[in-house]
């Protein structure tokens, strides 16, 4: 099972460079079976990085690009009415494909993004009073670019919560952006072969609720969560679905890693992408500061008894 | 962007200003009022800053003008309140210009600590245990305000708790330096207050004493061993005035002159006795005054009171304070006077003019009359059979007041019956003076005799050949005031504690009962509390040692520390016991404080595996390999492993693991050649 995670990593490196780490915590997110939200510049990958996922898993996939007049009803389907048989037919909107890709989604007004936002949560939508259950496993990858950017609906804070991961990609390194150039100009992602297979998929997030958390590790969660929540730096604190979360994403990375109990530095390492957009709304609105998580990990004592 | 200003909810700083305002304000006697006034201002300029109705704190410059002034106005008035009332208003004015300009952290410690000091202080001045409650709930809200100055989001309940607690742990430590630190003696004198003074006065215009008669303030407390006299008998004196202008009666300046004189030779006066005594304590209320109480002849043998030799008690320092002496009376043992000419010489001076009515009336009674007792119960007669009326409200007496008194209005109270009696006496020529003190007293149960402001009373002394005579001319118009006290000699009139409500609550029966619980506490308080002196801490240093002697001492002291040890041993057994049991993780941390000595220490956020990485890069590599183990050891016991049977030999391998890393570590990593 692990040499197939492995080899995932190793399938979507080849079309992202030098981002080893970003595409493990990408990885761990959807093992996890959380919704994963890439915050970035355009131009950096985000679409290939959430594409290659797809096609490794195997799984069905569309996208949907999310503008300023997208109506709910153009991502979740409509009801038309046939005239042949007197009935109404539901016809599936883009929303209904395993891994969905929801490009720039704050780019589209609070209307469609709430949509979408409740679609993930309760895996199911609801049209002209008839319930529909989207497939499963159900993944929806968003897309966004930093709020400072003209024409775009940032994404509330309730709503922001709903994403298990944030990550971002970030530049590329020297000698990575160098290898990019020189690949062939051909389309990389198209030619990834799918590794895991969805009922492997499901073998593996099964394994991930069996592996071990200590009192230690519950513990050093909870001080930090806490931690947040007295101290006054901090914009809005974690909450119990945060450390759940948080728990969650650790056990999915300690698994990713090849191991059947969490350590501190599983958390350690899931935190700043679990925790930061719970945190802080936007880096872009304090663009100033350093990463309000990774100053909450240097707070707390991982072995304090 | 609005820069917040630091008070705006901080519970801190609202803490800081309550205390502030509430200890200023049961200093209200020492300080003066403007002041009062400027820690009001404060008071409400930082209520306003907490609630936000006010956004901008007042501009240094206004401040700096503030201050100037109240210090050309405390300069200017504040010189003749004398160095420790001037500090006290320069230390109360200061704080509030300071609290008036509270921003930083350094202000708000400043203040902070003050305020201890101002706490204190006022126990200085309050004493009693209300105000001692008082102060340390003040106390108790400042140890809370530094609390939400370090964590400003914890809740109310949460931060009470915790300062509730700290509080109670000081509280041992707070009893034990209360029995064990050396009493000294008083180091400075406390200067008289600016207010009005309570009690009685060494100067008498009839009149004064109305305005005491309705002061239900206790004067003093007794507690006598045995016996205890009747109502009737208890006359206890507190001052001699031997001086008389035709108005007012007050200390003849020339006995004073001559007590100052003694004093200073220290030559003491030791009144003859004879007959049974009696012999009780006195816990005396503070009250500014030297004077001091005793039923005739009193003698006491305390060092610290002097004998008077007109008989009076007096203390060598004023009452700031209460005091408790020990007395005892011999009520049958005559009082003679010391030098009898001057007593004599005193006791006869007259004004030379006022009163003609008066003079005529004594000169024709003398004639009549040729003995001195013959004279005097004609002078008893004169208030027996005219139409005299004691009242707590005469009418005013400004000029020729004894001729007014014994002709027109014949009403009057103590005062002025011990006057005109005197008065009589000295202008038919016999010694006589004026003698003023309390009469009665209440009983509280079995334990102790509480005498108010309103038993105060007034009465006279003849010179007889059996030395001085007590004639209570109050005694012959109005005896009920003599048997059951004030009140019934008063009861039909309603000026007894006019205006206060005192008279109708005591007929409620609970409301009684609590005035005399609150009374006995505070009996016990001034007893127990206050009057631990060193002689109680001697008592009881030998009740608990038998003979004091250094080693003794030690030994005891050795013990209290050792107990203090082992509570503290029992409230945090737990604790240790944990980490002892715990195990692995035990070890791993001594690991941990090794490796800190030789210069690695782990950043306290950095979790085992990382950590583990570092030191395998930094440390030579068989330390290295031994802490490698020692990780893995670790992470298996703390986070792997869910067998409980495994810990046991976990912990096992990890003792064997931290021995063998001790070693490692010991051993100095191969020397590197040193190339020339």
């Amino acid at each position: 099972m692990q040499a197939k995670i492995q080899q995932a990593v190793n399938q979507i490196s080849k079309v992202i460079l030098g981002k080893e780490q970003e595409i493990k915590l990408a990885l761990t997110c959807l093992l996890a079976g959380g919704h994963l939200l890439i915050e970035d510049l355009p131009g950096m990958g985000k679409t290939t990085l959430s594409n290659a996922l797809a096609r490794v898993f195997g799984l069905g996939f569309s996208r949907i690009q999310f503008t300023s007049d997208l109506l709910p009803a153009d991502m979740l389907g409509v009801n038309i009415f046939n005239t042949q048989h007197q009935v109404f037919n539901f016809h599936p909107g883009p929303l209904f494909n395993q891994v969905v890709l929801a490009d720039e989604i704050n780019r589209a007004s609070p209307k469609t993004q709430s949509a979408l936002l409740e679609a993930m949560e309760e895996h199911q939508i609801s049209l002209d009073g008839e319930t529909h259950a989207l497939p499963s496993p159900f993944f929806v990858i968003g897309t966004q670019n930093p709020e400072h950017q003209a024409g775009t609906y940032p994404l509330p804070e309730s709503q922001l919560d709903r994403f298990l991961m944030r990550i971002q990609l970030g530049y590329p390194s020297w000698q990575a952006e160098k290898d990019m150039l020189r690949q062939p100009q051909q389309k990389e992602v198209e030619k990834l072969q799918p590794v895991i297979s969805p009922t492997s998929l499901i073998e593996l997030q099964q394994q991930i609720s069996e592996v071990h958390a200590s009192d230690d590790i519950l513990d050093y969660i909870l001080r930090l969560v806490t931690y947040s929540r007295e101290s006054e730096k901090f914009p809005s604190a974690l909450s119990p679905r945060a450390s759940k979360a948080l728990l969650q994403a650790a056990r999915s990375w300690a698994m990713v890693n090849n191991r059947d109990y969490l350590i501190p530095e599983d958390v350690q390492t899931v935190l700043p992408a679990v925790a930061e957009h719970r945190l802080r709304s936007a880096l872009a609105e304090h663009p100033a500061q350093t990463s309000l998580s990774q100053w909450l990990l240097e707070q707390v004592d991982p072995l304090a008894a | 962007m609005v820069r917040l200003n630091p008070s705006a909810y901080n519970k801190a700083h609202l803490l800081l200003t309550l205390v502030l305002c509430i200890s200023s304000f049961t200093l209200t006697e020492p300080l003066e009022t403007w002041i009062l006034l400027i820690v009001c201002c404060a008071t409400i300029i930082r209520f306003s800053l907490f609630m936000n109705w006010q956004k901008h704190q007042i501009s240094l410059r206004t401040l700096n003008l503030l201050a100037i002034l109240s210090a050309i106005v405390l300069a200017t008035f504040g010189w003749q309140l004398g160095l420790l009332l001037g500090m006290l208003n320069l230390l109360v004015l200061a704080s509030s210009l300071k609290l008036m300009l509270l921003a930083s952290r350094r202000d708000y410690f400043q203040l902070i600590s003050i305020q201890f000091f101002l706490i204190g202080t006022g126990l200085v001045f309050n004493q009693n245990i209300a105000f001692s409650l008082l102060y340390g709930a003040l106390t108790m809200m400042l140890l809370l305000s530094l609390a939400f100055h370090i964590s400003p989001v914890n809740t109310w309940s949460g931060q009470i708790k915790r300062t509730g607690k700290l509080c109670l742990q000081a509280v041992p430590l707070c009893i034990m330096l209360f029995l064990v630190t050396p009493k000294l003696g008083p180091m400075w004198q406390m200067p008289v207050g600016k207010g009005g003074e309570t009690g009685l006065s060494d100067k008498v215009t009839p009149g004064d004493l109305s305005q005491l008669a309705r002061s239900s303030d206790l004067a003093f407390r007794v507690n006598f061993d045995d016996d205890i006299p009747v109502m009737s008998e208890r006359y206890w004196r507190a001052l001699v005035l031997e001086d008389f202008d035709g108005k007012s009666w007050q200390v003849a300046p020339f006995r004073e002159r001559i007590r100052q004189r003694y004093q200073r030779t220290n030559h003491i006066f030791t009144p003859r006795t004879s007959g049974p005594g009696i012999a009780y304590q006195v816990l005396s209320e503070p009250s500014k005054n030297p004077w001091l109480f005793g039923l005739d002849l009193a003698v006491t043998r305390d060092n610290t009171i002097w004998q008077g030799r007109e008989y009076q008690l007096i203390s060598r320092y004023p009452l700031q304070s209460g005091i408790s002496y020990r007395v005892r009376s011999y009520t049958q043992a005559p009082l003679l006077p010391d030098v009898e000419l001057l007593d004599r010489r005193l006791n006869l001076q007259l004004p030379e003019q006022g009163n003609p009515r008066t003079r005529e009336w004594a000169a024709n009674l003398r004639q009549r009359h040729d003995s001195d007792k013959a004279f005097i119960g004609a002078v008893s007669n004169y208030f027996q059979e005219q139409e005299f009326r004691y009242t707590l409200n005469p009418s005013p007496m400004p000029t020729n007041a004894m001729d007014q008194f014994l002709f027109e209005d014949r009403a009057g109270f103590c005062v002025h019956y011990a006057g005109a009696m005197a008065y009589a006496l000295r202008l038919g020529g016999i010694p006589a003076r004026m003698v003023t003190g309390y009469l009665g007293g209440e009983m509280r149960g079995e334990e102790y005799m509480s005498v108010y402001q309103y038993d105060a009373h007034a009465w006279v002394e003849w010179l007889s050949e059996n030395g001085w005579q007590r004639l209570d001319p109050t005694a012959l118009v109005s005896p009920l005031r003599l048997e059951f006290g004030l009140q019934r000699a008063v009861e039909y009139e309603d000026s007894f504690m006019q205006g206060s409500a005192l008279s109708r609550l005591q007929q409620l029966a609970w409301v009684n009962e609590l005035r005399m619980l609150l009374a006995d506490m505070d009996y016990l308080w001034s007893r127990w509390i206050l009057g631990f002196d060193r002689d109680n801490q001697e008592d009881m240093l030998k009740a608990l040692l038998g003979e004091v002697t250094p080693l003794r001492l030690a030994l005891a002291g050795a013990a209290l520390v050792l107990f203090t040890a082992l509570l503290l041993a029992i409230y945090q057994y737990k604790h240790w016991l944990v980490i002892r049991h715990s195990s692995p993780a035990y070890y791993y941390h001594k690991g941990l404080r090794l490796l800190e000595r030789s210069d690695i220490e782990r950043p306290r956020w950095m979790g085992p595996q990382d950590f583990n990485s570092l030191v395998q890069q930094q440390q030579p590599a068989h330390v290295a390999r031994q802490f490698d183990k020692m990780t893995r050891c670790y992470l298996r016991s703390s986070y792997e492993t869910r067998d409980d049977a495994e810990q046991q030999i976990l912990k096992k391998r990890m003792r064997f693991l931290l021995a063998k890393l001790k070693k490692a570590l010991k051993k100095k990593p191969p020397a590197k050649r040193q190339g020339f």
